[in-house]
């Protein structure tokens, strides 16, 4: 009788070792994948992988169709040149080569600003969808930077005077949601810097200029 | 006497026992530990929300190979016509130095790489824990830097940094390019052979490493291969809003006012 309670007393021990050994390993093996996000920081993920996988099944289509013409071209002799051009803007209306026009919003800062306080806008811009955006009539591209300290911003070793002005073209609602919501930057740069003056305009019609800048790097050659 | 003479006496079942219970004591501390201070949250409420993103970054990643390689065979056959007329050579050569402009080919040529990693010093009392991890205003101000310093191409792990690159906080971790990055971060930038001389005599950097580094050791560390590569951008360059504004060269002459009056 005594060795029979023995016994189920080491089984229930064993049992809960096994169920213990269990959850830790799908603790560690899940948890670790997104370690330390709340669900609420999991929603927001969520919706930003939902928005961005559509945006690449966007891309994919477009290329789809881009190699079926080329390929169908070549097989008539066709060179695709329509093609080649059209591929061409693109790429050059992405990389800030030329210049654009389109909705968005006008962005005017009074007060002594500095250049960090004019990356954290530019930054929030984009991640609301911004795909052409200008600061002081000067397009910005990888490597163009808001350097400076209050009042003395610089871009591109170019003065910014003030009032700055910023031009985003985008999704006018979108744009101007994601700065002007409560808590949103604009509310943080009142907080911080109480002089600075922020109005977001949404425009119908904005123009960005080109770069002046070379953009293909002369340190590096293409891996192909 | 033997010291230890009274195990021998103690019956083996006993001794099976204390193991066991040893090992589940051991377990239940590991299972408290493991959610530490990154993991605070129940796996319950969790769980099918990591299981959606799970499922949402393989797409992602499958959709970036899709694009890499459509972009790869598109280039290919265009480069076969390369021998035909002058004017498709001159629009392949033109549309390579687009490609390569917008980020799109991969690169290798001289450069740096540096990684920021959260700090692993204790927490003090008043002290807001954030503070000890990376976030992404210190990738944002060293990819600042980098530029600023004379960077010719950034890559922040796998993520290419291009026009529409924004770098957020997610909890502790960051997205890049919609991308979910979690430390540590390296950063790995083109440029020219005294790229870090120059970023390290930056005054900004000095802020950086003096605020981060040195107040809450948020680790900072960089490295100078002999040669660095840089992946391809993967996201979409098909801009919906912005369209291109003609020239005004190209554009058709007005006439004038007067004209046929």
């Amino acid at each position: 009788m005594r060795r029979r309670r023995n016994q189920v007393t080491i089984a229930a021990v064993a049992f809960a070792l096994g169920l213990l050994v269990v959850v830790q390993l799908r603790t560690q093996a899940s948890g670790a994948a997104f370690a330390g996000l709340s669900s609420q920081d999991l929603t927001v993920l969520v919706a930003n992988l939902n928005a961005r996988n559509d945006q690449l099944r966007r891309e994919v289509a477009t290329l789809d169709r881009e190699l079926t013409t080329i390929d169908s071209n070549r097989q008539r002799g066709d060179a695709s040149i329509d093609e080649l051009r059209a591929d061409l803007q693109r790429v050059r209306l992405y990389a800030g080569s030329e210049a654009a026009n389109g909705t968005g919003v006008l962005i005017m800062i009074r007060g002594p600003i500095d250049g960090s306080a004019i990356e954290d806008l530019v930054n929030e811009l984009r991640n609301a969808g911004a795909e052409a955006m200008a600061v002081g009539g000067i397009r910005l591209v990888p490597g163009t930077v808001a350097i400076g300290a209050p009042g003395k911003v610089t871009l591109d070793g170019r003065t910014v005077a003030d009032p700055v002005e910023l031009d985003a073209i985008g999704p006018t609602e979108k744009l101007t949601g994601s700065l002007t919501r409560s808590g949103g930057l604009i509310a943080q740069l009142a907080a911080t810097q109480p002089d600075v003056a922020v109005e977001v305009t949404p425009v119908d019609r904005l123009v960005v200029p080109a770069t002046d800048r070379n953009l293909v790097p002369v340190n590096g050659h293409p891996r192909l | 006497m033997n010291p230890l003479g009274w195990i021998s006496r103690v019956p083996s079942w006993q001794l099976t026992l204390f193991a066991a219970l040893l090992g589940l004591g051991f377990l239940v501390a590991a299972q408290l530990a493991s959610e530490g201070p990154r993991v605070r949250y129940t796996s319950q409420e969790r769980s099918p929300l990591v299981d959606t993103a799970t499922v949402l970054q393989a797409q992602q990643e499958q959709l970036k190979a899709q694009i890499l390689d459509l972009r790869g065979r598109i280039g290919a056959t265009e480069q076969a016509d390369a021998g035909s007329a002058a004017v498709v050579r001159d629009l392949n050569a033109q549309l390579l130095a687009a490609r390569i402009a917008a980020g799109l080919i991969p690169l290798s040529g001289s450069g740096i790489v540096i990684q920021l990693d959260d700090s692993l010093q204790p927490v003090a009392a008043d002290a807001n824990q954030s503070d000890y991890l990376v976030g992404a205003r210190d990738v944002r101000t060293m990819v600042e830097e980098l530029w600023s310093a004379g960077a010719e191409a950034i890559a922040v792990n796998d993520e290419r940094i291009t026009p529409s690159t924004s770098i957020i906080d997610i909890g502790p971790s960051i997205l890049v390019n919609s991308a979910y990055l979690a430390p540590p971060y390296q950063i790995t930038a083109l440029g020219p052979k005294d790229l870090y001389g120059r970023l390290s005599a930056s005054p900004g950097f000095v802020d950086l490493i003096r605020a981060r580094a040195q107040t809450y050791g948020i680790r900072v560390s960089f490295a100078e291969p002999e040669s660095v590569n840089l992946p391809a951008f993967a996201g979409t360059v098909t801009l919906r809003y912005a369209h291109p504004e003609p020239s005004p060269s190209a554009a058709p002459a007005a006439p004038s006012a007067s004209a046929g009056g």
